[in-house]
């Protein structure tokens, strides 16, 4: 399978060889971040909610990724799907998954189909049920306009940990 | 700039998700294990020039903070004491409600007289706080005393110890009379406000949060002076052979002992014992308990003659309360 052999071999590059690999798949420039919000009080004592560095968290807490793609090849990119996959230990925050311009949907089996919320369901013994966030595996989004040279989006969605 | 055509508005392949959770711990009631690295990576995909590429972002790995959180739970609301009772020992457990292992500091606190529901306050033995060793749920010989610093217990998350603290209960209480003891535990790791963070501090050098308990919590136990006193009355009553009450050779004595239990406690494993007078015989099965025959032998039920020694009549009554009701003991003796 292609992709897959693909997908290894990026992933040995790491986030910093990325520029460098404009030949294939550098075409985009791909970069995750996890943050979380903190309180910030600024010097006149006035506060304000940033997004932090998710250096520790405890259960309960939630968790804000942010996926960013840019191009950075000379060539416009289109069908540009992102696809994340929910860590286990997370439940996804409903109706938190936001990306412009994009079309998003979510699978409860491992990325195998997606689709809306509404639409999912689950096998709980000989029950179908309808799908919670605690359910959903993994979150697509679907870009739907091609991005040009230099253009970037985003993709984000929050997170709760167990 | 939209300088590419003909590009197929579907790509047709569906990148396998690479999720990569290392160190998943089971399910807590606490939460994910304190030290449990999550890591994510997105894949994209799309086309360009008519190629559909498939691109991973960076991974980025959180670490799990550890919760700093204690329950502490006394197991019985009220614990019956009598008054100047030594030794009277009340159960708690305290459980590392938290993510990650964690020490805890105990303490007592017997001052509870300024509530007035409060009669009394116990005396703190020495020491006091002991680990209920042999999971009696009582102080016992095995039972390991607890020295602060020294052998402060070390939970795991989810984990419990039961704790006991051992007081004595002044002299000269009246039934009824209440006295409270706390056992307070806190995480050696540091409390506070929730919120609160220790840098570095927690298993594996993880951040340690303090939780929703604060990383205290206190739980007081109750004792009430519970007073029972037993009363027995015994009476007797002749009968001789000629139809009479006259106590001669060959008439037979009757005894029927009353017992009486007052008060608010228990006396638990009542027994009562009267030996056969001299110079009489006890008449084979003439023993009842609340008009019910009760054998002769040491078997099942609750009497019997005990002819080990000077032949006595042996019931055992078992916990009584004054609830239980008055009891009757009756049996026979014939004069000799």
């Amino acid at each position: 399978m292609k992709t897959a052999q693909t997908l290894f071999a990026i992933a040995t590059l790491g986030f910093a060889g990325l520029a460098a690999n404009a030949a294939d798949a550098g075409d985009l420039e791909v970069k995750t971040v996890v943050q979380k919000e903190a309180e910030v009080v600024a010097a006149d004592g006035s506060k304000s909610v940033e997004l932090v560095a998710a250096d520790a968290v405890v259960p309960g807490e939630e968790v804000i990724y942010t996926v960013t793609f840019t191009n950075v090849s000379d060539k416009a990119t289109d069908n540009i799907v992102i696809s994340n996959p929910i860590p286990s230990q997370l439940t996804y925050v409903y109706g938190s998954a936001f990306g412009p311009g994009t079309t998003i949907t979510f699978s409860v089996d491992g990325g195998q189909t997606f689709g809306s919320p509404e639409t999912l369901v689950v096998v709980d013994g000989d029950v179908e049920r309808a799908a919670t966030t605690e359910d959903f595996t993994n979150i697509r989004w679907e870009v739907q306009n091609p991005l040009n040279v230099g253009q970037r989006g985003f993709a984000r969605f929050r997170a709760r940990l167990n | 700039m939209a300088d590419v055509t003909a590009v197929p508005r579907r790509i047709g392949v569906l990148v396998a998700l690479v999720g990569a959770i290392s160190s998943a711990g089971p399910a807590q009631a606490a939460g994910t294990l304190a030290g449990t690295d999550i890591s994510n990576t997105a894949v994209v995909t799309f086309d360009v020039a008519g190629t559909t590429v498939t691109q991973d972002s960076n991974t980025v790995t959180l670490t799990v903070a550890e919760t700093l959180d204690v329950a502490v739970v006394v197991q019985s609301a009220q614990t019956a004491v009598d008054a100047g009772q030594s030794g009277a020992e009340l159960l708690y457990t305290v459980t590392n409600t938290g993510n990650g292992s964690e020490s805890f500091r105990l303490d007592f606190d017997n001052d509870f007289i300024a509530d007035p529901a409060v009669d009394f306050n116990p005396v703190a033995q020495t020491p006091a706080i002991y680990f209920d060793t042999d999971g009696s749920g009582d102080f016992s010989p095995g039972d390991t005393p607890y020295s602060a610093g020294v052998n402060d217990p070390v939970l795991a998350a989810d984990e419990s110890v039961a704790i006991l603290i051992v007081n004595d209960i002044p002299a000269g209480l009246n039934n009824g009379d209440i006295g409270r003891s706390a056992l307070l535990a806190t995480a050696t790791t540091g409390s506070g406000a929730p919120g609160t963070a220790f840098a570095g501090q927690g298993p594996g050098g993880v951040d340690a949060v303090v939780g929703v308990s604060g990383a205290t919590q206190s739980a007081t136990g109750e004792y009430v002076v519970s007073e029972v006193t037993l009363t027995a009355v015994k009476s007797a009553v002749v009968a001789d052979p000629f139809g009479g009450t006259q106590p001669v050779p060959g008439a037979t004595i009757t005894y029927t002992i009353v017992v009486d239990v007052v008060g608010t406690g228990t006396a638990a494993g009542a027994s009562i014992a009267d030996p056969i007078p001299a110079n009489t015989t006890y008449v084979a099965n003439s023993l009842q308990l609340n008009s019910g025959a009760l054998t002769d032998a040491v078997d099942g039920d609750a009497g019997e003659l005990d002819s080990s020694a000077a032949p006595t009549i042996v019931v055992r009554l078992g916990d009584v309360t004054q609830a239980s009701g008055t009891q009757t003991i009756q049996f026979t003796v014939q004069i000799q």
